[in-house]
């Protein structure tokens, strides 16, 4: 056993960071203006939209590469759709084994998100009436959601392009259309093959494990900013943060991010190396960790900046709609805490 | 990155489980007779011993096995799946001799510490110097080959049934607090050391006070150099911290597995909120156990225990907290009428998790030390 990023991990870990460190914001004015484009181009050559393509059938990169890139990119608050394409998208084609269409995702042309059911706790099944999100789309032509076939599922492609207006969501880094339905059979375009229910088990370790990734990023970048200001704000002429009150609250959000990344880091490890019933159980425990304490640990981060931290002008509230939205997207923590109590309790 | 056992590890573990299921003692958790239950606990740590499974991480000379400390971790998890009695803690005093002491020191007092015939205490807080160790009065006067012990301790937890303890007290009363302190191994039997049982909220003697009156110590059983006491004590108290080192990791899953029968006797499995609340507390454990293991492996890879510690020190006083707030949503009344007996002593056991070894604001402030916060 040794749970530490080997030194190619950590020199990801470093690559990612830093691209991260200059395509995200300083303030919620940068979202105006940065050049998400180019971000995501130094993304794809950089390979980190790769990653979950597969090499001889394998991935490229493993879960713990993925949760390395999506937390650098939420800790930098990036505004680019790498969960949605490089990591949702991109790993249900190829679990369908469209590869083709991998490849080009993973090349940086072609961009493509999912489809969510209006509570954005799971993937649409289509054909229906039904309002649906499509998540995290920002230049993406179409979304993918599932048709249910005989045996299993069916991945399917759905057109942005009519049918959906965009929603007012919450997320500023993210963007969030909306569909009120119907959307017919005859929208829908399979890609790949079927997939088994242990496919999508699979997935959907991966998918709640590089969302929880990417809150631990928002949450952990969320502190530091907080730490960084009670060393720079006086009041009663010393710095804020030589109170107690202030050290305690800085204390108790590093703690909860500190812990929700130790149930990350192993959910992303199991992602590749446990079967789909005990990665699924690692991920949702990364899950409901990282659900509960994102609201509680940005919240503190807005305390510490005391005003100025309540306005829309400051960075804080952009961590957290981030962290908020994470937190509901694959469903919150009752979800999957229930989930967890059938493995646990019923044996199921 | 690989949280999996290597092959000699998988095999070390299959071995253990093997043994551990021929050799639990039956019915250990149903003992209530206090000095009874002393005495198992002694028993179970010589019968550890003498199947190798003690200081697993110790080096081979002092009758450890050399092993890396990830042995230790599988020995605590195997121990609470198969719900063997709690492991005897002999890691954070045994830390404390391997690091400061000399080698006459080191081969008189570790064999027997880890064989279990000799326990040990740890003499640390005073009533008046709790979470301000440093302010401790208790003195030290060296009188040629002797130093003369006089004072009080108070919480010295075990005092009434160690052999030993590893006592602080004040050598140098005019250097700085920090300063002027040294640490000593003594035994509890020399004369002028009186132990009183402290009984805690749950009706337990859980800990001790033990006065020293002109207790006269040899100067080969100060521990370390004069004036080393404060750094030995900040390295026992790190050690103490780490979950990992304590079994405290095994003794939370025994007891969610008695919380998750409690509810399923009562019929409670099938509300949504006591499953989500049982959930809750498996992801608990789970996030400790997982932080553990990273620390484990940072150890392993030479970082000794720092700070982080007390991120696992909150964080398990926490989960233990929170477990038996549960338990008690669970019985309702019968926790409070004597029908379910023993969950509301286990309550006020769980209490002082965040008071000892540094209470949780003392780890907060460690903490925000750490994060490099002004003072
Ligand atoms: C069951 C039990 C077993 C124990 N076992 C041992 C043992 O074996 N050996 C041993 O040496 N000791 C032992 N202790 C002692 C334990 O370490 C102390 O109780 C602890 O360090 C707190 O000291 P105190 O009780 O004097 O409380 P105090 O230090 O008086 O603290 C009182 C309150 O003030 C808070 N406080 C104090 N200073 C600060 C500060 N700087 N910032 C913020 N808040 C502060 C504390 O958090 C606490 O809430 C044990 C205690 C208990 C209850």
């Amino acid at each position: 056993m040794l749970a530490l990023l080997s030194d190619e991990q950590q020199m990801l870990k470093e690559v990612a960071a830093q691209l991260a460190g200059s395509a995200g914001p300083a303030n919620p004015g940068d979202l105006r203006t940065l050049d998400r484009d180019a971000a995501w181009r130094s993304l794809a050559q950089s390979g980190l939209l790769a990653l979950r393509t597969r090499d001889d059938g394998r991935p490229a990169g493993s879960g713990v590469e993925v949760a390395v890139v999506a937390e650098a990119l939420g800790a930098g608050l990036v505004p680019v759709p790498y969960l949605g394409s490089a990591v949702l998208a991109t790993e249900l084609l190829a679990l369908a084994g469209a590869h083709d269409e991998a490849e080009a995702l993973a090349e940086g042309t072609a961009r493509t998100g999912v489809l969510l059911d209006r509570d954005l706790s799971a993937l649409a099944v289509l054909p229906g009436d039904q309002t649906v999100y499509g998540w995290d789309v920002d230049g993406a032509a179409d979304a993918l959601a599932l048709t249910a076939v005989p045996g299993g599922h069916q991945v399917v492609r759905v057109s942005l392009a009519t049918g959906f207006t965009a929603a007012n969501g919450a997320d500023l880094t993210r963007t969030l259309l909306r569909s009120d339905g119907p959307i017919d059979a005859a929208a829908l375009t399979p890609v790949g093959g079927p997939l088994s229910d242990e496919h999508l088990r699979r997935w959907e370790a991966l998918a709640l494990t590089a969302l929880s990734a990417d809150t631990v990023g928002v949450m952990r970048s969320a502190v530091a900013r907080a730490v960084a200001y009670t060393k720079e704000r006086v009041q009663y002429g010393v710095l804020i943060g030589s109170f107690q009150a202030v050290q305690h609250m800085c204390a108790e959000a590093y703690v909860q991010a500190e812990a929700a990344a130790s149930a990350v880091n192993y959910a992303a490890w199991a992602v590749d190396e446990l079967d789909p019933d005990e990665a699924l159980l690692a991920a949702r425990t990364a899950k409901v960790q990282c659900a509960t304490v994102a609201r509680e640990v940005t919240e503190t981060v807005m305390q510490v900046f005391g005003g100025i931290g309540q306005t829309y002008e400051h960075i804080a509230h952009v961590h957290t709609r981030r962290a908020l939205t994470d937190r509901q997207v694959l469903g919150d923590e009752g979800v999957h805490l229930l989930r967890i109590a059938d493995v646990r309790l019923t044996g199921e | 990155m690989d949280y999996r056992d290597t092959a000699e590890e998988a095999e070390f573990r299959a071995s253990l489980r093997e043994w551990l299921s021929t050799t639990i003692p039956a019915g250990w958790d149903k003992i209530e007779d206090e000095d009874e239950a002393v005495r198992l606990r002694k028993e179970w740590h010589r019968t550890l011993y003498r199947a190798g499974y003690m200081g697993l991480s110790w080096p081979e000379e002092y009758g450890g096995r050399g092993l890396s400390p990830v042995y230790d971790g599988i020995l605590n998890e195997e121990c609470g799946n198969l719900n063997a009695p709690p492991l005897p803690s002999v890691g954070y005093i045994g830390r404390a001799i391997f690091m400061y002491a000399g080698e006459e020191q080191k081969r008189r007092f570790l064999p027997p510490l880890l064989s279990g015939e000799v326990s040990w205490c740890q003499g640390f807080s005073e009533p008046e110097a709790g979470s301000d160790l440093a302010s401790l009065r208790t003195t030290a006067r060296l009188d040629d080959d002797h130093y003369v012990v006089n004072g009080q301790k108070m919480w010295t937890s075990g005092g009434q049934y160690a052999d030993w303890c590893l006592l602080l007290a004040r050598t140098d009363p005019d250097a700085p607090k920090h300063k002027g302190i040294s640490a000593f191994l003594v035994s509890m039997t020399e004369p002028g050391v009186t132990c009183r049982p402290i009984v805690i909220a749950s009706g337990e003697a859980e800990t001790a006070e033990v006065f020293w009156d002109d207790v006269r110590i040899p100067v080969d059983q100060r521990l370390g150099a004069p004036g080393e006491g404060w750094r030995i004590a900040m390295t026992t108290v790190t050690y103490e911290r780490g979950p990992a080192d304590i079994g405290f990791i095994a003794n939370y899953r025994r007891t969610l597995r008695k919380v998750e029968a409690l509810a399923a006797e009562r019929g409670l499995l099938d509300l949504p909120e006591t499953r989500k609340a049982l959930a809750r507390a498996y992801v608990r454990g789970e996030v400790l156990r997982l932080n553990c293991m990273e620390q484990l492996s940072m150890r392993v890879s030479g970082r000794p225990p720092g700070p982080e510690g007390s991120v696992a020190k909150l964080l398990w006083a926490d989960a233990e907290q929170s477990l038996q707030h549960l338990a008690m949503d669970i019985l309702g009344a019968d926790e409070m009428t004597g029908v379910a007996d023993g969950w509301l002593s286990s309550y006020f056991t769980s209490r002082p998790v965040s008071v000892y070894g540094g209470s949780a604001q003392i780890q907060k402030n460690i903490i925000a030390r750490m994060l490099d916060m002004p003072r």
